[in-house]
């Protein structure tokens, strides 16, 4: 009996893939936590924990720039370059 | 004779009296023992001389005398001819027993019979001379005859016994006892004949209600208000051995009669235990021991008690005895008067009924807990005879010894092994909820366990396996421990309170109360406090060591099974993890949440990614006909730093799944900007369907596998070489995964023109047999295909490779320093000085088991369990 295979149809295809924030850094300069992690009062990372940039393009976990933001008065700088801290648009 | 000076002071005419009164005496005594001539004459006779004599203060030496003619007698007339009788028995035991089936029975009757009869004439001679001594007390106004005589007669019983006694030929104690094991054998068969019938219904009233009734109505039958038919011959049969037990008594063997029947009921009862308690352990046996004790023994012996007139000593308080049966109180109800004898031997029984069914059950308790929970009667019926035996350390010993011989062996599987240690904690924690004989049995297979590689990974699969419904093979032993999981999480709040302090003084007052010293048998270094809550989990975590072990080994395992899903249901895996997170605490299952997170977050960015390209601009893929599009591409997108380590290989797939592929993370960067997404391309799952002229066959393969059979669409020929190539794999890789889709019959593997360059070619013909093999292409295939390749996940001894090896270079330097090191001291070592970013936060057997690794490429020695460098 002859056999052919006429075509191949592929039904599904279930990839596997790996998010990452894509930031220069490997890990938070605030907390000293992967970037790709969550800062240390968060559970879960990616949506729940996200990274913010600052106009001086340094990055961060949002909560952690935020209390070092909050704690800083009157003017926050960014605390890497010691530039005024803004966030980038 | 007690004064001299009385003999002195006597005449002529008195000596002359006394002589002629002993002459008188002895010559009746003779006769009178003869029981020759007129019984009246002789009797006045003897009674004459004896009363002369005495009146000479020659009491005593009358009876010595009488006693002496008596003894000689007996001796001579009827020993001789009694023990002559059993002589036949000496020689038929030298040929074997079968031959004297009722021969006891006959001979022992008669010859009983016999020298009963000699025994009673004697004794009625005896009495002539008590009636000649009382008569001569009464003259003479004295009161303490009636002692006198008894003191005779318990003199002459004594003789008698001793002279049997001294003279009982070796074999003679074998015959009571067979007589009595015949006479049982016959009575136990015609009660069990007789209740028959009856047996069945009450056994059915006894389980649907409780025992009472049936205990209360058997109590009846032993009071004598029994009913039976055979009332008469039972009767009859009762006293037969009655009669028999009386004639023995009188002869002065009442223990070794007692030896007799006791071992005779003995005999029987171990019999009757054996017989109901058979190899099979589904049904509780020891209730149905107790109404048979009930039934036949105890009958028996309260038949003879009351027909030997024994049971006149009533006990006025029968309930003082704590009978093991007292628990059912109703048993003694209608019942005014129980024979402190009765209850004895009931008590008796019963103990070494309890004794036989423990010695039995413990003997075959391997057996036992290997059915178990079927077997729980069994076990059941095990602890209460325990409860009364008190011989716990008997079971731990010899469950130890079969454990050792039967369980744990290379022969073994390492499932089998826990599979049995859950059930011996399940089974044991029945019999003794304090856990003392536990830990004792449980000991051996911890220690063996630890010594074997893939314990962890066989509890973590007993652990979470159990409600994915694997419905082959372990499938058992999983729900197990998966329901035990689940009673612990239900058992949480209560344990939380008690482990809390006891702030309550009420409270602290009543736990105090409820506090029971330890069985004597516990180990006191152990702390009572572990011992008190018997945890499976606990257990098993104990065996492995550390439960961040097990959470590590859990982690690699959701992972390889998160990363082979093809939906995204993850129901299961959560229910199981919010188990674990109960059990060990919520910080170290975080990572695991992390990753069923990541499942549910890629479910909702899968959706939306479709969601927004749903548009008409959409391009679908084309291929030979072959419509693909991104809604046939699902992905799962993992937070890859909460995820064990993954091995990355490159792979080319196809080009237009490349396409979606990209279009996908196009998509998501736009959703989730500035996110973006790294393939791992050689992950996943692909169904693919192969159409051919007259059928399709339907796969679930990983994407190596889709990349390989794809290739063939364009050409049905390839070198492995050239395949690798174009795949983007390595060859012998290439070679692994490919024989997949040889052994599945699509592909045929023909040697090359060059060598290690075979070639593939897409198969044409096929046999009928292939055929069917063909057709149940199926996922359960792709799993053994996985088996055999490699893992996606890096496990966790690989891991633990990596992490240790960066303490190479300070245990070389320790070495290089110190010539050699124990290990405990490399251990102490390293904590000290691993301190920094390099925290060093292994176990001794960590350690150990990599030092043996070190060794094993021949960086290391190991000499006397000290480390050295290799030379």
């Amino acid at each position: 009996m002859k056999v052919k295979i006429l075509r191949i149809l592929l039904d599904r295809w279930h990839a596997v893939a790996a998010w990452t924030w894509d930031a220069q850094d490997e890990t938070c300069g605030i907390c000293r936590m992967a970037f790709d992690g969550c800062c240390p009062d968060c559970k879960f990372p990616g949506d729940d924990c996200p990274l913010i940039w600052g106009a001086c393009n340094h990055a961060f976990h949002l909560h952690c720039i935020l209390k070092w933001v909050n704690s800083q008065t009157p003017q926050p700088h960014c605390p890497m370059c010691r530039r005024e801290w803004q966030f980038k648009a | 004779m007690e004064d001299p000076g009385i003999l002195e002071s006597l005449g002529d005419e008195s000596i002359e009296e006394i002589l002629h009164s002993w002459n008188d005496f002895c010559a009746s005594t003779e006769s009178l023992l003869r029981g020759t001539g007129s019984d009246s004459a002789i009797e006045s006779e003897f009674a004459s001389s004896v009363k002369s004599l005495c009146r000479h203060g020659l009491c005593s030496l009358v009876s010595d005398h009488f006693f002496q003619v008596l003894e000689e007698d007996f001796k001579r007339n009827s020993v001789f001819k009694f023990w002559k009788n059993f002589d036949a028995y000496r020689d038929f035991s030298a040929t074997g027993l079968d031959e004297l089936q009722d021969w006891p029975e006959k001979i022992l009757c008669k010859s009983l019979e016999e020298i009963c009869t000699e025994k009673l004439f004697q004794e009625k001679c005896l009495s002539n001379l008590v009636h000649a001594l009382r008569s001569r007390e009464e003259s003479k106004g004295n009161q303490k005859s009636e002692s006198e005589g008894e003191i005779l007669l318990s003199r002459y019983q004594l003789m008698v016994s001793s002279v049997l006694l001294a003279t009982l030929p070796w074999h003679f104690p074998e015959i009571p006892r067979l007589y009595f094991k015949g006479k049982l054998e016959e009575l136990s068969m015609t009660m069990a004949s007789e209740y028959g019938d009856g047996w069945d219904v009450q056994f059915n009233v006894k389980n649907d209600l409780n025992g009472n009734k049936l205990s209360s109505s058997f109590e009846m039958d032993i009071d004598g208000n029994y009913q039976g038919t055979n009332i008469l011959k039972n009767n009859k049969l009762v006293q037969n051995i009655g009669d028999v037990v009386r004639d023995l008594r009188s002869l002065g063997f009442t223990s070794m009669t007692e030896d007799a029947y006791a071992s005779a009921i003995f005999l029987l009862l171990k019999n009757k235990v054996c017989e109901l308690a058979s190899d099979d352990y589904r049904s509780p046996v020891l209730e149905s021991i107790k109404q048979w004790i009930q039934a036949v023994p105890l009958h028996l012996l309260h038949a003879l008690i009351a027909y030997l007139g024994d049971s006149v000593e009533y006990n006025s308080v029968p309930m003082s005895i704590k009978s093991p049966l007292a628990s059912h109180p109703s048993c003694y109800t209608g019942i005014d008067v129980h024979s402190e004898g009765l209850v004895r031997w009931k008590l008796r029984l019963e103990y070494f009924a309890y004794e036989t069914l423990q010695d039995l059950r413990i003997g075959k308790l391997f057996d036992i807990i290997v059915d178990y929970p079927e077997s729980s009667p069994a076990i059941e019926d095990l602890k209460q005879c325990l409860e009364y035996t008190g011989q716990h350390s008997k079971l731990v010993d010899s469950f130890i010894s079969a454990l050792r011989y039967r369980l744990l062996t290379a022969g073994a599987s390492t499932n089998d092994i826990l599979h049995q240690y859950v059930s011996t904690i399940k089974a044991l924690r029945t019999i003794d909820p304090t856990g003392v004989f536990l830990e004792a049995v449980g000991e051996p297979i911890r220690d063996y366990l630890r010594g074997r590689k893939d314990t962890i990974k066989c509890i973590v699969t007993m652990l979470t396996d159990g409600n994915g419904g694997n419905p082959s093979g372990t499938g058992n032993t999983a729900d197990s421990l998966l329901e035990e999981l689940n009673k612990d999480a239900e058992n949480q709040d209560n344990t939380d309170c008690e482990d809390d302090f006891i702030s309550d003084d009420k409270q602290a007052w009543i736990n105090a109360e409820c506090w029971e010293p330890d069985p004597v048998e516990a180990d006191p270094s152990k702390g009572s406090r572990n011992r008190r809550k018997v945890d499976i989990l606990g257990m098993m975590v104990s065996i492995i060591g550390s439960k961040d072990q097990l959470v590590n080994e859990y982690r690699v395992m959701l992972a390889e099974k998160l990363l082979n899903k093809s939906d995204y249901d993850i129901d299961s895996e959560i229910r199981t993890l919010e188990l674990l997170k109960i059990h060990f605490g919520e910080s170290s299952m975080q990572r695991c949440e992390i990753m069923l997170n990541d499942l549910i977050g890629s479910k909702r960015t899968n959706t939306n990614i479709k969601a927004s390209t749903m548009r008409p601009s959409q391009r679908d893929v084309m291929k030979e006909d072959a419509v693909f599009s991104l809604d046939s591409v699902d992905a799962t997108i993992i937070s890859s730093n909460f995820w064990p380590p993954i091995q990355a290989e490159s792979l080319n797939i196809p080009e237009p799944v490349e396409q979606l592929l990209s279009d996908y993370a196009k998509r998501f960067h736009e959703i989730k900007t500035p996110r973006k997404l790294l393939w791992k391309k050689n992950l996943g799952t692909v169904k693919l369907e192969l159409q051919f002229e007259d059928r399709s066959l339907q796969f679930t393969v990983s994407p190596v596998h889709a990349a390989i059979i794809m290739q063939f669409q364009e050409q049905t020929s390839w070198t492995s070489k050239n395949l690798a190539a174009a795949i983007g794999i390595p060859v012998d890789t290439l070679h692994r995964r490919i024989s997949f889709w040889i052994s599945k019959g699509i592909l045929v593997e023909t040697p090359g023109a060059v060598a290690n360059d075979n070639n593939f070619t897409l198969i044409e013909e096929l046999g009928d047999a292939n055929r069917n093999g063909m057709t149940s292409g199926s996922c359960e295939e792709l799993l053994m295909a996985d088996e055999e390749g490699e893992k996606t996940v890096a496990s966790v001894e690989e891991q633990l490779r990596k992490e240790m090896t960066v303490y190479e270079k300070f245990i070389v330097g320790m070495l290089t320093n110190f010539g050699s090191m124990a290990l405990d001291r490399i251990h102490n070592t390293l904590k000290m000085f691993c301190v920094a970013e390099l925290s060093y936060d292994k176990s001794l057997q960590q350690l150990q088991s990599f030092l043996f690794e070190l060794a094993s490429e021949e960086k290391l020695e190991i000499k006397d369990g000290l480390y050295y460098l290799k030379k």
